[in-house]
C-alpha cells in the first residue's frame, strides 16, 4: 500500500491536473490587473511567489488601483484567507506534520489543494501522506507563478477568463469534489444548507468571508445534528 | 517601498492562517469538534460551488453545466470528466445561445 515520497508527489501532482485548466487564465488575469494598478514585474511576480493566494492578490492589485493604504489591504488579506485555519485543522487531524514541513507546508496551501488531497488522496494507491499535499500544493503553484509571469510579459493581447468563461472551472471542480462525499442524508442537508447561507452572505460580503461563514455554519449543522440523532459521527457510516 | 511593505504583510497574515490550523493536529478534540471537521470539506465545497455559480450574470447556464458535471462524476467518479463535460456543456449552451 505504500509508495514511495517522489511515487506519492507525482499522484498528487498529477491530480490538480484539471484544475490548471481554471488556474492559468486566472494567473494572467491577475497579472494584467496589478500591472494596470502600476505594479512593477518584480512586484506583481512577488505577491504570486509569497502570498500565493489567488482572491486575495486579486482584490489585492484593485485596491492598490484605487490608491488605498497598506493596512487595508492587509486587513482584507486576512479576512480573505482565514478560512485557511479551517483546512489546516481539518488536514491536521489525519496527517501530523511537523517542522520545517510544516511551515513548507502551510506556505503552498489552498482551496483546490486542500480539496483534492482531502477527497483524492485517500483512495490512491500511497493514502493521505505529506508527498501527495506537497505535490498538489506545489502543482498549483508552478503553473500559479509561470502564468503570473506570462500575464505581466503579454497579459494585454489575452482574452479576460471571464469573457471565455474559464472562470466555469471552478465551481465545477468544487462540485466534482463535494459529489463523492455526498452519500447520506445528512451529507446532503449540510452542503444544501452550506449552498444556501453561501449565496445569503455573498449578497453582502466578499468571498473569502462567505466561505468562511457558510463553511462553519454547515459542518457546526453536521455536527450537531450526527450527535442528536445518536448517529456515527464519521459521514462515512451515515449511508 | 510601500507596495513591498504591503505585500509583505499580505504574506504574514496569509502564511499564519494557514500555519495556525496544521499546528493545532495535535489538539485532543471532543467527538462534536471531531464530527465537525469531518462535515467541513462538504461545506465549504458546497459554499464555493453555490454563490459562484448563483451569482453570475449567465447563472441558468453555468447551473445546467454544474448538473451536467455532477450527474458525470456520480455515475463515473471521474473528476476530470466532470469538470471537462460541464465546461463543454457550458460552451455548447453559450454557442448555441441558450441559458
Amino acid at each position: 500500500m505504500s509508495l514511495s515520497p517522489t511515487a506519492s508527489f507525482r499522484a498528487g501532482w498529477l491530480a490538480m491536473l484539471p484544475i490548471w485548466l481554471g488556474v492559468a487564465p486566472f494567473a494572467v488575469a491577475y497579472a494584467v490587473t496589478a500591472r494596470a494598478a502600476h505594479l512593477s514585474l518584480f512586484e506583481t511576480q512577488l505577491m504570486s511567489l509569497t502570498v500565493f493566494a489567488g482572491a486575495s492578490q486579486f482584490a489585492a492589485a484593485g485596491l492598490f488601483g484605487q490608491g488605498v493604504g497598506a493596512a487595508s489591504i492587509v486587513a482584507t488579506t486576512f479576512l480573505l484567507n482565514v478560512r485557511h485555519v479551517l483546512y489546516g485543522l481539518s488536514l491536521a487531524q489525519q496527517l501530523p506534520i511537523h517542522g520545517l514541513r510544516r511551515l513548507v507546508a502551510a506556505q503552498f496551501l489552498t482551496d483546490e489543494a486542500y480539496g483534492v488531497t482531502v477527497s483524492a488522496a485517500p483512495k490512491s494507491a500511497g493514502g493521505l501522506n505529506l508527498g501527495f499535499l506537497l505535490g498538489a500544493e506545489l502543482s498549483l503553484y508552478v503553473v500559479w507563478n509561470l502564468f503570473t509571469l506570462l500575464g505581466s510579459l503579454v497579459g494585454s493581447v489575452i482574452p479576460d477568463p471571464k469573457a471565455v468563461g474559464a472562470d466555469v472551472v471552478f465551481p465545477l471542480a468544487f462540485l466534482g469534489l463535494l459529489v463523492p462525499m455526498l452519500r447520506g442524508r445528512l451529507e446532503l442537508l449540510v452542503a444544501a444548507t452550506s449552498g444556501v447561507l453561501a449565496w445569503a452572505v455573498s449578497r453582502v460580503s466578499p468571498g473569502g468571508v462567505t466561505v468562511l461563514v457558510a463553511g462553519v455554519g454547515g459542518a457546526l449543522l453536521g455536527a450537531a445534528l450526527s450527535r442528536t440523532t445518536g448517529a456515527p459521527a464519521s459521514p462515512e457510516n451515515e449511508a | 517601498m510601500n507596495v513591498l511593505l504591503t505585500i509583505l504583510g499580505m504574506w504574514a497574515v496569509t502564511l499564519a492562517s494557514r500555519f495556525l490550523g496544521l499546528s493545532l493536529g495535535g489538539l485532543r478534540l471532543p467527538p462534536f469538534w471531531l464530527a465537525f471537521l469531518r462535515f467541513v470539506p462538504i461545506s465549504v465545497f458546497a459554499a464555493l460551488v453555490v454563490p459562484d455559480v448563483a451569482n453570475a450574470p449567465d447563472a441558468l447556464r453555468r447551473t445546467l453545466a454544474a448538473l451536467l458535471c455532477a450527474l458525470l462524476i456520480w455515475r463515473t467518479r471521474q473528476l476530470a470528466l466532470g469538470i471537462l463535460g460541464g465546461f463543454a456543456g457550458y460552451w455548447a449552451l453559450r454557442w448555441l445561445g441558450l441559458g
